[in-house]
């Protein structure tokens, strides 16, 4: 395993320098875009999470149903993410009429309606399928 | 309950969520979709930017579709991926550094700086990607030469991480989710058996949420979810029933009345006009335009091999050919075909497409359609073929 590590070390660091010197011409310009994936997800988008998650905590305690209502709260935002840059286009974006092609707004919209739509008949047959089997242990 | 505000530690992440077990699988799973990013991103550079040992095969004619639908897709389902895994390990970025060691604190701060590389580079990838699929660049670099840098910095410091971290995903790896008990029996209940049942939601629910993204968006390139696929970039159809990048008016193309194609060779030359172009014996194909932004769709073009015609004129057809566009400024207005592509007799000059003449925007009066090949290569309004030594 040492000399596998030892390999692993040789080449990342080689690959990674290889990809500085690469970047190095556009280093200035590229600096901001690389610094703010971090320091947005440590300072504010993992505490939101943090957050949702004690709160949800508190309000949902059947731990079934708050797996799906987790599921969906992440699938939401995971959609939501993908859609920014089809939603937001800053002027910077070459004007080109073949280029944004659909309603973008409307496939978001359809796309958590379908994943909520699934969260809910989830919720409901869990809901029914616990009642079902209390009803038998109840009643042997 | 202390309620002084200060700075946590990692005993304050209590939840399931952040053990080994479920970071050592994100991060395989993880490492699985960079890892086809990387490779099919390299290959699409290579075909760009040919280096001279590659050659990429003409057929099948999907393959650069397939490729390039594996790069964005992978791409995709690694958003949900990374969040997951940052969320699986946030609580390591409390750990404080062992100061009163000096080479322990080396290692512990080269570590840091490693991976710090590695989450900056990941996401830098991931967001780029995602708003060139869009076609839209809110920065001040140039896009392809940045993503491509990126991509090794992620690559390198991916592998520095799989270095450091290989004894802990090992066992990791090993250790089952479903914790055993004494009597071999899956624990089901006490804080155990809760624990493990918390991991195992928490890795379904991150590749569920990947699977959602992928299917959000995989209609860009599979032709059977287009209908499917809320949130693809772009829709399969367009003028003649092909999407367009890039219009003639965005070109600023202007046909000259008497335009003719010029074919240049070593030791010749002619040209052709659009009628003596239409005379010759023509192929209809049915060929992707597959672009580096992962969108693709299939269509059928009729036109003349190029093969063919250096054949009629007399030129060579076993070396690398030169396409120049009407476009005079744009970034591709000039691709070379590789000399397996020219030599290819699906390697056309488009005249019509889907049984229509070609329309302004689909590159009138002629343009390249070569199979598996990136769409920004396909160049059109072609002016003059050139093969080279």
């Amino acid at each position: 395993m040492r000399t596998v590590r030892l390999l692993l070390l040789a080449l990342g660091a080689t690959a990674a320098t290889y990809g500085g010197w690469l970047l190095l011409p556009q280093l200035g310009a590229t600096l901001p875009w690389l610094i703010a994936g971090p320091l947005l997800h440590d300072v504010l988008v993992a505490p939101l999470v943090g957050l949702v998650g004690l709160v949800l905590g508190r309000l949902v305690t059947d731990r079934p149903r708050r797996a799906w209502i987790t599921a969906g709260l992440l699938a939401s935002a995971t959609l939501l993410l993908i859609a920014v840059p089809l939603l937001w286009r800053p002027p910077s974006a070459p004007p080109n009429p073949g280029l944004p092609d659909r309603n973008y707004p409307l496939g978001l919209a359809a796309g958590l309606t379908v994943v909520w739509a699934v969260v809910a008949v989830a919720l409901v047959v869990g809901t029914v399928g616990r009642r079902v089997r209390d009803r038998r242990v109840s009643r042997p | 309950m202390n309620l002084e505000p200060r700075v946590p530690t990692p005993e304050d992440f209590p939840g399931p969520s952040h053990s080994p077990l479920v970071a050592a699988r994100l991060g395989l799973w993880l490492g699985v979709a960079f890892g086809l990013c990387f490779v099919t991103g390299l290959l699409s550079h290579f075909i760009q930017h040919p280096p001279g040992w590659f050659t990429w095969p003409t057929r099948p004619v999907n393959l650069y579709r397939v490729t390039q639908g594996v790069h964005v897709l992978s791409g995709i389902a690694a958003v949900p991926l990374l969040l997951g895994k940052l969320w699986s390990v946030y609580p390591r970025l409390f750990v404080r550094p062992p100061l009163r060691q000096p080479i322990r604190l080396t290692a512990h701060v080269l570590e840091r700086v490693s991976v710090l590389v590695l989450v900056c580079a990941a996401f830098f990838e991931l967001v780029t990607g995602l708003f060139n699929v869009a076609q839209s660049y809110p920065w001040g670099f140039f896009f392809p030469t940045a993503h491509y840098a990126v991509a090794w910095l992620v690559v390198g410091a991916l592998l520095l991480h799989v270095a450091v971290k290989l004894p802990v995903a090992r066992a990791a790896l090993r250790t089952p989710l479903r914790r055993q008990q004494d009597g071999g029996e899956a624990a089901t209940t006490g804080r155990d058996g809760r624990d493990s049942s918390e991991r195992r939601v928490f890795l379904r629910t991150s590749a569920g949420v990947a699977g959602v993204a992928v299917l959000a968006t995989a209609g860009v390139t599979v032709p059977w979810l287009r209908r499917v696929s809320p949130l693809a970039w772009r829709s399969a159809s367009g003028p003649q029933g092909v999407p367009i990048n890039r219009t003639a008016a965005a070109a600023r193309i202007a046909v000259p009345p008497d335009w003719r194609l010029e074919i240049i060779w070593p030791g010749g030359r002619g040209t052709l006009s659009l009628a003596e172009l239409t005379a010759l014996p023509q192929r209809t194909a049915e060929l992707p335009i597959a672009c580096v932004e992962g969108w693709s769709a299939s269509a059928s073009w009729t036109g003349v091999p190029v093969v063919q015609l250096l054949r009629r004129l007399g030129a060579p057809t076993d070396r690398p050919v030169r396409i120049t566009s009407l476009e005079t400024d744009g970034l591709y207005a000039a691709s070379t075909l590789p000399a397996a592509h020219a030599g290819d007799p699906l390697t056309l000059l488009a005249l019509r497409i889907n049984g229509e003449e070609l329309s302004p925007d689909h590159g009138y009066p002629c343009r390249l359609i070569a199979p598996s090949r990136p769409g920004v290569l396909q160049t059109k309004w072609v002016a003059r073929l050139e093969v080279l030594r």
